[in-house]
């Protein structure tokens, strides 16, 4: 298993973002929903290793990140894209993403030929010496996925990863998802159900810091049968499973 | 083979670096400020390396403590924190990666300077060479302003952060300098400490050597604040989340998360160092005495007695025809290209006293500082000789800031020898300074001048008398210089040559010259 966590816990003050989460993942695409504030961020925070639980167990790619030298080896084999990407506006986009690959200590030799592959994965050749600050948002988000895979991750965290895509980049990003997860676990937090539906071999809903389900795409559209709330049938699964969790 | 991370690293840091984009700015204040500065001051290798710390640090540090902060704040500016956490590389070599960024532009652009400075010198100095200490004072200066600048920067993330540095950075400066210009002995350390300073005398390192005792600790107080707070960076993560832990939780989890204890020991163990090492120069500091060789300050811990003998004499010296004998004029060989002015301004005066009782046989340039003592114009040695010291001569060279026009500064010239003629016994052993006294001898004074083509009112006239005369005497020295003058040049030598003595002793009144 890539990620193991059994009862985390994590609070800010008297807030308890994410409480009392325990799942196992292997290689995948998994899809974590759930409303604003419901603590997605917050877990995926803690999977970067940016936060420390407050309580709980984690293992991360075999390894327990509590360790310093465990959690740099787990950090070598991250790829991690924040909801907010900070970017430095007078880096171009193969610059900022060479810098990335030097911080993840990439083999020197190889960071070249990788840096060009995630380029091209994200479909930014074109834009390849551009600076940052003369790109699109959806450009900068693009640039934020492929940091976060030009050190071919066996563990890949995207929080809120096609915000901004255009819908056919967002179609592509989809594929590169699934082609990803055939070797390493994805974990994408989203709002929107949809990539999920397309993306995801297995989904996971919060709320409140816990997960109320877990299951396939498949399950979570069964659960929404009879529920009138929600355009798309998986739309309506996630409004039934929150309603009854919520009850 | 390709470069190791770090260098590459590196190389995009540097790539990207704000200073370049500054650097015309930087060198457009360093023209005005620094480098026409140096311009006005002779030649002196030792006087205009004092622009070294006494300008140019003054704008490279303001630069170098912004640009500096305004590196050091951005992952906070630019939100990239979490993201940059997240890679295995430690968060110190990070930082330290991103400083040394800077740090290279900044010390790149200060040598440069100094290449530039020195260079002019070298093509107009004629003697001595390039001092070192200066450059070592300066460069730790711009190293450790960066590192703070840096340092605020991380720990103090903001737009506002790298205007406040450059801004509070000039204020240190400038508190520097002013503590400086009012410094005694016993008085706090800072002053000493800082390598804000007024300029040197015009002959410093020409007669003596320049102690290096004071910027030996001001090197070792910079180097100490710098490798503290470079060890301070790599505790930084662990600050920060301590800085906003709430709960002994997140105190623990804030030690938890950071670099290994390896590297966090190593840090301990440079704040340490940084901190032994300032507080060492603060100390030393602390033991400073005046120079009594070469003026200055002395730290008896460092200071080398090597460097309390007197340097050799070098001078360059001319020959004047005066009435048909010889005149010597000699003076340094770093003030040679002075000569033929100093000789110039001295001719129609010797012309005028050649061959009087105790008139000087030569003319020569002395150490202003003696025994760390200012001299003054005199006659010295036996025949006389007349003495002057560097800050008469230095004064020629250049325009700026103040400096006087070169007939001002003939007519000063001529003055001292006059003073020195006047009221000095001949004979005497060593240079001395005039004994300012008599109305009469002003009266000659300013007679001898105008008759040499300069007016005395240019000087202010009455700078023999001890303070303001009053109007009875003032008129009555106008009228003895119009009668004096009005005599024929022998009949003024046959007054002179009977009357000298009583006229340096202070016997004969205005009314009495003819």
């Amino acid at each position: 298993m890539n990620v193991t966590l059994t009862d985390v816990h994590r609070s800010f003050g008297k807030n308890k973002a994410v409480d009392g989460v325990s799942m196992e993942l292997g290689p995948g695409v998994f899809g974590l929903l759930g409303p604003n504030g419901a603590g997605k961020t917050s877990l995926l925070r803690v999977l970067a290793t940016v936060l420390p639980p407050s309580s709980g167990e984690i293992a991360l790619l075999g390894r327990d990140p509590h360790m310093s030298a465990a959690r740099r080896d787990i950090r070598r084999r991250l790829g991690y894209l924040p909801q907010n990407l900070g970017y430095y506006p007078s880096f171009t986009v193969v610059e900022f993403i060479e810098y990335f690959a030097l911080l993840k200590e990439m083999p020197t030799s190889a960071v070249p030929k990788a840096v060009a592959a995630a380029v091209e994965r994200v479909d930014l050749g074109p834009k390849a010496k551009a600076k940052l600050r003369t790109l699109s948002g959806g450009m900068l988000r693009r640039v934020g996925i492929a940091q976060a895979i030009v050190n071919n991750p066996d563990l890949l965290l995207l929080d809120e990863p096609t915000a901004g895509l255009d819908p056919e980049q967002r179609v592509q990003f989809r594929s590169l998802m699934r082609s990803l997860g055939e070797n390493a676990t994805v974990i994408a937090s989203t709002h929107l159900v949809e990539d999920v539906g397309a993306a995801c071999s297995e989904v996971a809903l919060m709320s409140a810091g816990k997960i109320v389900f877990r299951g396939t795409p498949g399950e979570l559209t069964a659960r929404g049968e009879g529920h009138s709330v929600g355009d798309a049938p998986l739309e309506r699964g996630y409004s039934a499973v929150l309603t009854e969790a919520r009850s | 083979m390709p470069l190791p991370g770090t260098a590459r690293a590196l190389r995009l840091e540097l790539k990207r670096n704000a200073v370049p984009y500054l650097l015309p700015l930087l060198a457009a204040v360093f023209y005005f400020n620094t480098l026409r500065t140096a311009d006005g001051f002779p030649p002196v290798w030792t006087l205009r390396a004092s622009v070294i710390s006494d300008h140019m640090l003054f704008e490279f540090s303001a630069f170098a403590g912004g640009l500096a902060a305004w590196a050091g704040s951005r992952e906070g500016r630019r939100k990239t924190l979490d993201l940059v956490a997240t890679t295995s590389r430690a968060a110190w070599a990070r930082l330290s990666i991103a400083l040394a960024g800077t740090l290279c532009w900044l010390l790149l652009a200060f040598l440069a300077g100094v290449a530039l400075l020195y260079g002019r010198t070298a093509f107009q100095a004629t003697w001595g060479g390039p001092p070192l200490w200066p450059v070592f004072v300066g460069a730790a200066g711009v190293t450790v302003v960066s590192v703070i600048g840096f340092a605020c920067g991380v720990f103090f993330p903001g737009r506002f952060t790298a205007p406040l540095v450059a801004i509070g950075t000039l204020l240190l400066y400038q508190a520097g300098m002013h503590a400086a210009q009012s410094l005694e002995p016993g008085q706090a350390a800072y002053a000493l400490l800082s390598p804000a300073d007024a300029p040197p005398i015009v002959d410093a390192g020409i007669y003596h050597h320049v102690p290096p005792d004071r910027a030996v600790v001001q090197v070792m107080l910079m180097a100490g604040i710098a490798v503290g707070l470079l060890g301070a960076l790599g505790l930084a993560p662990d600050l920060r989340r301590l800085a906003t832990a709430r709960s002994l939780a997140s105190v623990r989890g804030a030690f938890a998360r950071g670099d290994s204890w390896l590297l966090r020991t190593i840090a301990v163990v440079l704040i340490t160092c940084g901190a032994g090492m300032a507080a060492t120069a603060v100390s030393l500091a602390g033991t400073a005495q005046p120079d009594t060789i070469a003026g200055g300050w002395e730290i008896p811990a460092l200071h080398s007695s090597a460097v309390d003998r007197s340097l050799p004499a070098a001078q360059a010296c001319t020959s004047l025809n005066v009435a048909g004998s010889a005149f010597q004029v000699c003076v340094h060989k770093a003030f040679s290209f002075d000569l033929k002015e100093v000789a110039a301004a001295l001719k129609p005066v010797i012309a005028e006293i050649a061959g009087l009782p105790g008139a000087p046989v030569g003319a020569s340039e002395v150490a202003s500082i003696s025994g760390g003592q200012t001299v003054m114009s005199g006659m010295a040695g036996h025949p006389p000789v007349f003495t002057f010291t560097a800050d008469r001569v230095g004064l020629m060279f250049g325009q700026f800031l103040g400096m006087p026009d070169p007939a001002a500064w003939r007519a000063g010239f001529q003055m001292g020898l006059l003073d020195a003629f006047l009221t000095s016994q001949p004979g005497a052993g060593h240079p001395a300074g005039p004994t300012r006294s008599g109305a009469a001898q002003q009266a000659v004074e300013n007679a001898l001048l105008t008759a040499v083509g300069t007016s005395p009112s240019e000087l202010g006239g009455g700078q023999m008398l001890n303070g303001r005369p009053n109007a009875a005497t003032s008129a009555a020295i106008s009228a003895a210089t119009r009668r004096f003058l009005a005599l024929s040049a022998s009949a003024r030598r046959a007054w002179l040559a009977a009357h000298l003595s009583a006229l340096r002793a202070g016997t004969i009144t205005p009314a009495q010259i003819p």
